[in-house]
């Protein structure tokens, strides 16, 4: 079995450096095949590890060399599948097989194709290791290692400024994250004397709440950058200028997930805490209301998956905060395939249009691009929860977890974004494809996606669809060994069924309300004039509540002034001014008395009678003085010196 | 009255007094020499006296090797100042300014 | 010949140096090659022959000097300075093997050569006396290096870096002195030999004033803030080459200097201005990052990351106990070879461009994209990436000073975000964008000779990024001993509490006491 735990991990690495050989030269495409093909190895063998685990029971813990050793740290790159961590492999080689074929087809035309490849490799290869590893030190290492790639990707098209500002943005606000993660590190170092997995969580018992509570949160802190929570949320939408594969499978499905990976991980941690557990699901349910509400007004079909992303990221803290770890793993699972899904069909939708972005200037799509319709119908009721697909059941299990354990404002909350999630999904559906022709009056003439790329996407379709109702049942019995098992029933059954048809009810309401609003023949290209478009709530909505703009304005800004004032004033006009002071000093003394050097014989002799005067009365001075030192000792004694 | 120590050490100083002001305001090139041999013998009259007064002949001595070097310096002296006066035809401090820093 | 090696280690560059003189222009180039790659080899023969399980000093040699004083030629190594003696013999040959056009070349290999003597024997050196002489000797080849090749205002730039560093050397050798001496008043006998004064307890009050004479020249070495201005100009006005061994190896003399010093023969005083040195520490590395933000000129950018990744090493040194002085003794190396490397490649463009403003670059990416590349990895090394040889010491040396101050180590862990915005910042400026510059278009993409000096250096950032075992190793043998002797002196309770006390270690000292004699 290590042979496939090996051969999982390592072909993305391979596939890459594949790539990467051919990153100077014009495109070829084996530069995209060969990494593929490597990646349907490492889900081959992930799937065999799957199967191994599901079939033993047991899980698998290798350990292939030492990394840092030194004083009483020891850490070993060594890497553990069992069920959380072989969930996690299959969702990311699964996604990312996808997502390579279709990019195959999506990149087509770009001439960075084999960079491309090279940095997306890299990127799953860093996501195994975050997600295999059995210690802190080699997740953190998985944790750069995607903040790394994803910083490539995001600034992949680097002539565009925009771009490369979102990747510098993403990679920065992350850093901050990794910070409070690395100081998390630290404390559980110092205070269990080992990283690795299964030594630091049985220790955790043993030590006292408030250090529980510092390393709770450092670690939440990290899990925040790179799952975009607020208020470190706003690189996420940035990203979005990266290529859309790239959204697909780093924005959506895998990275911006390695947060509630860590807190599932933990939960060993966070299970002795519940108070800042309580803050995770408070803050994820706050979040996913916040994010859903900006993905109402967006016109920017990648920024409005963007933020559902959020959203439903959100979800999962709200689920892992109290204590449902299992159902926040299982929504990871379900969400990373209908969202990519959704990306993946955004691309195609981007790549009919010339990457025109607005929903606004499209509409009557479905005529065109009829297959690509159905993927993002079906993937966007799922994102909206509707029986029976796959976000129905993960989706409604966080709502019962909530409202099985009383925490009924977190559940209004997210019952009320599940409403915003359906119309949101919906309104961009029903401008993209719905409604009147509007792009043929722009210049734009869609077609559909090369085959190759519809049949990659299949699969997502196919798991969107079926993933809900046929794996619940045995996801819960395989990761349940791992996670508490807690059930969450409503006992009640009258409760449960006026829940559950309510719930979807209303998510079906507004997906009619979404269709009825933007179906209708009379929607326009905004122009700005309208009243809406005037109101405070729209502004407010579409400038992201003003959030990156505090943050240009407040803290890059200041940072950037501060950084010259440091450099113009402290640096060059105190401290090297100090230090040219004290040797101009020296400089000019000399340059004053060189004065007395005038070469006057005359002159000079009376310097020297002057000399010789005060030598001889500082000799006479010494002379007195210790001849008097004792009764000068008493003088001064007595002046109380 | 008989003439002492302190007689001679005062006088020794007046004459060393008359030498510094001597060194210190003539502008003659030839003055000045005179300043210095006042100055030099000033010390050797201190020397001899002291000597005399604790019966130790080591300061006498000094003070003909003081009179030998002085004869010398002397003699160097000169010799560099009609040199001196051959070229520029003066011999006023004030013109001597060639080690000006 | 294993007896004498690091004597020829030090001595055959001199040696050769002076041979040079006579060698012929056109060959010097290849002549002043061999000769580094000579020594390198002997070098890594020293490293192949070093026993890793030893704490102690190997290779002792001793001849006495000045037998009155106590003055003896003594030189050893010890795992924390083989390796950056190997540094040094590797960056002087890469140095000399991507010397460009530069004019007169062969005073320059001479000056390298001598250069180099003074760098292996002030790692070397375990008699305070021979190590004052090759520290104030490595200033003059570097004072040389920058009056003759360097920029507008080399002068003033080479004179600063002279009489500051200079000076801060005096105030150390009345340290020197003053240690020498309570040496003998305690024991009747001359002695400067550095392992001797290892086994003198001083009382703590005596521990300070010593302790602050010689950090004063240890730190305008490093350099620490407020004594680091000399470092810009110098950078700023050096050549390539010049600023390569600058950063690499000369900066480390001083971090070197406060392991090998300040940590065993003062202890006490070690643990009082702890804290008072930590926030320095930090302030070096906030500070010179925003600096390096607000910088226009690329070469600058790089100069102030030096420092501020020096106030890493400083607080890794300072946390006192085995993961921090290890992690900063692997940051010495890991730093030498990125900012080395990052020198490098500004050279590289600077010799295309002859600026190194970064606003008259923007879009190299697609014109130089091997160029890019290299820069890239090396950007990331600096800015402390996993996998990459600087993470290894800067995790280290922020874990180890964990133990010591949980809010410093929250500020001083700022680095790992201004790092990342500076260094970030730098490259989209050069890299990303359109090409907007005219003579921006048709660059040469880096040519062999430069790649030859690149590539093992990102090979190095690499391997050892993944396997920093090889040095860790002996770099944690040699620590963990210099750390129970410090717990063993400590006076203080304050110092015998925060200097750990590794139960094993006492054998270990003992081993390195008869390697002194």
């Amino acid at each position: 079995m290590e042979l496939f735990l090996y051969t999982a991990l390592f072909s993305p690495l391979v596939g890459s450096l594949f790539a990467a050989l051919f990153s100077m030269s014009a495109k070829t495409k084996w530069a995209g095949i060969v990494p593929s093909i490597l990646l349907g190895v490492s889900l081959t063998s992930s799937t065999i590890l799957l199967f191994f685990v599901l079939g033993t029971n047991s899980t698998l813990h290798v350990e292939m060399m030492t990394w840092m050793e030194t004083g009483g740290l020891y850490i070993p790159f060594g890497f553990v599948v069992d069920q959380v961590s072989v969930t996690m492999m299959m969702v990311v080689t699964l996604v990312s097989t996808v997502v390579h074929v279709y990019a195959i087809g999506y990149m087509d035309h770009d001439k960075g194709f084999n960079r491309f490849f090279a940095w997306l490799s890299a990127f799953v290869f860093s996501m195994m290791i975050l997600v295999m590893s059995d210690n802190f030190a080699g997740l953190f290492i998985g944790w750069e290692g995607v903040g790394l790639c994803s910083w490539g990707l995001i600034g992949f098209w680097y002539q565009k400024e925009s771009a490369t500002w979102a990747a510098n943005e993403a990679f920065i606000m992350n850093r901050i994250a990794d910070l409070g993660m690395l100081i998390g590190i630290f404390l559980i170092y110092w205070n269990t004397g080992s990283l690795q997995y299964d030594i630091v969580f049985p220790a955790m018992a043993t030590l006292d709440t408030t250090t529980l509570v510092w390393i709770g949160i450092f670690l939440f802190i990290g899990a925040m950058g790179k799952s975009a929570q607020f208020p470190l949320h706003t690189w996420l939408a940035d990203a979005m200028e990266g290529p859309t594969p790239v959204s697909a499978l780093i924005h959506a499905a895998t990275m911006v997930t390695a947060g509630v990976y860590l807190v599932v991980r933990s939960n060993e941690l966070y299970a002795l805490i519940p108070n800042v557990g309580l803050f995770i699901a408070s803050l994820g349910a706050f979040v996913a209301i916040f994010a859903a509400t900006m993905a109402l007004v967006n016109r920017d079909i990648k920024r409005v998956i963007a933020y559902s992303t959020l959203s439903q990221l959100g979800y999962m803290f709200a689920a892992a905060g109290l204590g449902a770890y299992w159902v926040a793993l299982f929504h990871l699972m379900a969400h990373a395939f209908f969202k990519a899904l959704l990306f993946l069909g955004a691309g195609n939708v981007m790549h009919a249009m010339d990457s025109e972005l607005d929903p606004f200037k499209m509409g009557g799509l479905g005529k065109g691009m009829k297959w690509t319709m159905i993927m993002m119908t079906l993937a966007s009721v799922a994102l909206a929860g509707i029986f029976p697909l796959a976000g129905f059941f993960s989706k409604d299990l966080i709502l019962e977890a909530a409202f099985v354990d009383h925490h009924l404002i977190i559940y209004g909350v997210l019952l009320l974004t599940a409403g915003l999630t359906a119309f949101y999904s919906f309104r961009i559906i029903a401008l993209i494809f719905h409604g009147k022709d509007r792009h043929t009056a722009l210049g734009f003439h869609p077609h559909e996606a090369y085959k190759f790329m519809l049949i990659a996407m299949s699969p997502l379709l196919l798991l969107a669809i079926i993933s809900g109702f046929l794996f619940k049942g045995g996801f819960f019995e395989m990761v349940t060994t791992l996670l508490p098992a807690t059930e969450y029933h409503i006992h009640d059954h009258l409760t449960y069924w006026i829940m559950t048809i309510g719930t979807q009810v209303f998510v079906i309401a507004s997906i009619f309300y979404a269709y009825k609003k933007y179906m209708s023949p009379d929607i326009k290209v905004p122009d700005g004039t309208s009243a809406m478009e005037q109101s405070f709530k729209y502004k407010l909505l579409i400038n992201q509540y003003y959030i990156p703009h505090f943050y240009a304005e407040y803290l890059v800004k200041p940072y950037r002034e501060l950084s010259t004032i440091f450099w113009e004033k402290i640096d060059m006009k105190v401290v090297d001014a100090t230090v040219d002071g004290i040797a101009n000093a020296f400089y000019t003394t000399a340059e004053q008395t060189r004065g007395m050097q005038s070469g006057n014989l005359s002159t000079m002799l009376k310097w020297m009678v002057a000399g010789l005067i005060g030598l001889l009365s500082l000799a006479v001075v010494f002379g007195l003085a210790a001849r008097h030192s004792d009764s000068i000792v008493i003088m001064l004694s007595g002046l109380g010196v | 009255m008989e003439i002492g120590l302190n007689h001679y050490l005062v006088l020794s100083t007046i004459l060393f007094s008359i030498g510094l002001v001597g060194v210190m305001r003539r502008k003659n090139l030839l003055m000045l020499f005179f300043a210095t041999e006042i100055l030099l013998n000033s010390v050797n009259i201190a020397f001899a006296a002291i000597s005399h007064y604790y019966g130790d002949l080591t300061g006498q001595m000094f003070a003909f090797f003081v009179i030998a070097i002085a004869a010398s310096e002397v003699a160097v002296g000169l010799g560099l100042l009609i040199v001196w006066h051959k070229r520029y035809n003066n011999i006023d401090l004030d013109y001597l300014n060639t080690m000006k820093g | 010949m294993l007896d004498h090696i690091l004597s020829i280690l030090i001595f055959f560059p001199a040696l050769a140096g002076v041979l040079g003189f006579v060698v012929h222009k056109d060959s010097m180039r290849a002549y002043g090659i061999a000769v580094s790659i000579i020594e390198f080899a002997l070098s890594l023969w020293l490293w192949f022959a070093f026993d890793n399980g030893v704490s102690g000093m190997q290779f002792m040699e001793q001849l006495p000097l000045i037998p009155a004083f106590g003055v003896n030629y003594i030189l050893g190594v010890d795992g924390i300075s083989l390796f950056i003696i190997i540094l040094a013999a590797f960056f002087t040959m890469i140095g000399i093997a991507s010397l460009t056009d530069t004019k007169d070349v062969k005073n320059m290999i001479v000056t390298l050569l001598f250069l180099q003597m003074t760098m292996v024997g002030v790692f070397a050196a375990l008699d305070a006396m021979v190590f004052y002489v090759f520290w104030e000797l490595s200033l003059v080849p570097m004072l040389y290096i920058i009056g003759a090749w360097g920029g507008e205002k080399r002068i003033y730039a080479s004179i600063k870096f002279f009489l500051y560093t200079f000076a801060g050397s005096l105030v150390m050798l009345v340290g020197v002195l003053f240690m020498a001496y309570f040496y003998y008043q305690a024991t009747g006998q001359w002695s400067f030999a550095i392992l001797d004064w290892y086994r003198l307890i001083l009382p703590e009050s005596f521990q300070l004033w010593l302790f602050a004479a010689f950090f004063l020249g240890f730190a305008i070495k490093v350099p620490m803030f407020p004594f680091h201005t000399w470092l810009p100009y110098a950078h700023g006005q050096a050549p390539t080459i010049g600023s390569v061994i600058l950063a690499a190896i000369l900066l480390k003399m001083g971090t070197y200097a406060f392991i090998r010093f300040s940590l065993p023969l003062f202890p006490d005083a070690s643990t009082f201005f702890m804290i008072p040195i930590a926030v320095l520490a930090i302030i070096m590395i906030i500070y010179t990052a925003m600096v390096a933000y607000a910088q226009k000129d690329v070469k600058q950018v790089v100069a102030y990351s030096s420092i501020s990744h020096m106030g890493v090493i400083i607080l890794g040194t300072f946390a006192l106990n085995v993961e921090g002085i290890s992690g900063s003794v692997f940051l010495m190396i890991g730093h030498g070879v990125v900012a080395g490397a990052l020198f490098l490649l500004v050279g590289v463009i600077y010799d295309r461009r002859h600026t190194k403003l970064m606003s008259e670059f923007g879009g190299l990416a697609s014109v130089m994209p091997k160029y890019a590349t290299i820069f890239g990895i090396m950007m990331m090394a600096s800015v402390g990436l996993p996998l990459t040889i600087n993470f290894v010491g800067e995790f280290l040396s922020l874990l180890g000073f964990y133990q010591q101050s949980h809010i410093l180590t929250l500020l001083a862990g700022v680095a790992i975000i201004v790092g990342a915005i500076y260094m970030l910042t730098a490259y989209k400026k050069m890299f990303f964008g359109k090409v907007t510059k005219e003579e921006n278009k048709h660059l040469p993409d880096v040519n062999k000779r430069e790649l030859i000096a690149l590539i093992p250096l990102v090979m190095i950032t690499i391997w050892l990024g993944i396997y920093p075992k090889v040095l860790l190793g002996p770099i944690s043998n040699s620590v963990e001993s210099i750390v129970q002797l410090m717990h063993d002196k400590a006076v203080s309770h304050e110092a015998k509490i925060r200097i750990p006390n590794l139960s094993e270690g006492v054998e270990i000292i003992t081993i390195s006491q008869q390697g002194g004699h």
